[in-house]
């Protein structure tokens, strides 16, 4: 068994299209695992529209997905309205919350898709589209566990991890880590050292095969964005090194940085995790790019 | 003593009126290209001249890599009616890596680097090859 999970969507807060953005992308939030025949969905944002698009390539007769939602924000549900293949009865989409009765996640899909705001009405979406939740935080789904975690963002978001065969994958965007340090005022002086990741998210990412998160922000543009619910980049190398993950794609890139910044971003993690773990794998998440974990 | 005005005159501020001909688009095409930065008889370029190029150690490979490193066919490089080409793992024996991280596939950029077995190379994009 293999996991394989491709980046749709990249790109924090709203679209950046343009050749400022090429190589990495400019939709926001959409990842793909798959797992044999099973599809699982992270967040909804513009990349869900391509996503949907090759969804329809396969030659797959019903398709059956399973979404999970880091949060409602706008830039991790504006891609659903474009999901073609929630347009077609004969497939069915399973959109979890977190809880057993938790349809917030359900109801803003189709809230976003009243006259007001799009002129196709969720109802006429013809596919099945199920509320479902996840059973005291877990759910075992087609053979993967999937798990959540509570994150620190203006209104709340979730991280989910994916284990199957000894395989894990953690998807962990808009999650500003640098707040929920006993001291965050102290990481501003001190940068270089190390962050004190709480507890309990370390457990939860552990030994990640691949571990995805954002890392939005430089040190330096940080101090004046505390509280937006992102963190430094730095933060996410930390998190990785302390909980032992295998290689970490730093995800949600800012809407102000083209290419060049991101590749710079991504150079500054790579010299701060090579030295504590040289073996730490660090990139840059990028449209387009299909990795085979197991 | 006064200037003789001309027709390239840069101190002249007027700008005379002509009729406007447009001029043809260059409509040169510039094929992308695999750049061999390490390998045997590297340094070497394969232009891309086909939609799908297989790379590997079959001599009937697309792109023909003398290196027991590599798979008899190794990748596949595909191009997309964009223009733009990707890069698909053949279930290959030692990987594909591109700028370092090991794929499954990946869409191509220019200057990417990609590395099979001991063999590197670095893509080039063209221009308008669809």
């Amino acid at each position: 068994m293999s996991f394989f999970v491709r980046f749709w969507g990249i790109r924090g807060s709203i679209p950046t299209p343009g050749h400022l953005t090429k190589k990495y992308g400019g939709n926001t939030s959409c990842v793909e695992i798959r797992s044999d025949d099973s599809l699982f969905i992270c967040d909804g944002g513009t990349g869900l529209r391509e996503l949907g698009a090759d969804l329809l390539t396969r030659g797959k007769k019903q398709i059956t997905g399973h979404f999970f939602y880091s949060h409602t924000h706008w830039d991790h549900i504006q891609g659903f309205p474009f999901f073609t293949p929630a347009y077609i009865p004969s497939n069915t989409f399973h959109v979890y919350g977190t809880a057993e009765g938790d349809r917030r996640t359900y109801e803003l899909l189709s809230g976003q898709m009243r006259s007001d705001y799009f002129p196709v009405d969720f109802g006429e979406l013809r596919s099945n589209i199920v509320a479902s939740h996840l059973d005291g935080g877990h759910r075992e789904i087609d053979g993967v566990a999937v798990s959540f975690f509570e994150q620190h963002h203006p209104g709340r978001s979730w991280a989910y991890s994916f284990v199957r065969d000894g395989f894990k994958i953690v998807y962990a965007t808009d999650n500003e880590i640098d707040l929920t340090f006993p001291r965050p005022e102290a990481v501003l002086k001190e940068p270089e050292a190390p962050r004190p990741i709480p507890e309990a998210f370390r457990q939860f990412c552990h030994g990640a095969d691949l571990l995805i998160a954002d890392g939005q922000y430089f040190d330096d543009e940080y101090e004046k964005k505390v509280g937006w619910g992102h963190p430094r980049a730095s933060t996410i190398i930390d998190l990785a090194l302390q909980s032992e993950a295998k290689q970490v794609a730093i995800f949600h890139h800012d809407p102000m940085h083209g290419d060049s910044d991101v590749d710079r971003k991504i150079a500054l993690c790579k010299e701060r995790a090579a030295r504590v773990n040289p073996q730490l794998l660090v990139f840059g998440a990028r449209e387009g790019l299909e990795l085979r974990i197991g | 003593m006064a200037s003789q005005k001309t027709k390239n005159d840069w101190n002249d501020e007027s700008t005379s009126e002509i009729s406007v001909t447009l001029l043809p688009l260059s409509t040169e095409q510039t094929p992308s290209v695999l750049e061999m930065v390490q390998g045997p008889g590297a340094p070497r370029n394969y232009e891309l001249f086909r939609a799908e190029m297989v790379v590997g150690r079959a001599i009937d490979a697309d792109v023909p890599i003398n290196s027991t490193d590599l798979s008899r066919r190794h990748v596949l490089l595909k191009r997309a009616p964009s223009g733009q080409y990707s890069l698909q793992d053949l279930e290959s024996r030692n990987g594909a890596y591109v700028n370092g991280v090991k794929i499954h596939s990946a869409v191509l950029h220019d200057g990417d680097s990609i590395q099979l077995g001991s063999i590197l190379f670095v893509f080039h994009e063209g221009r308008a090859m669809s």
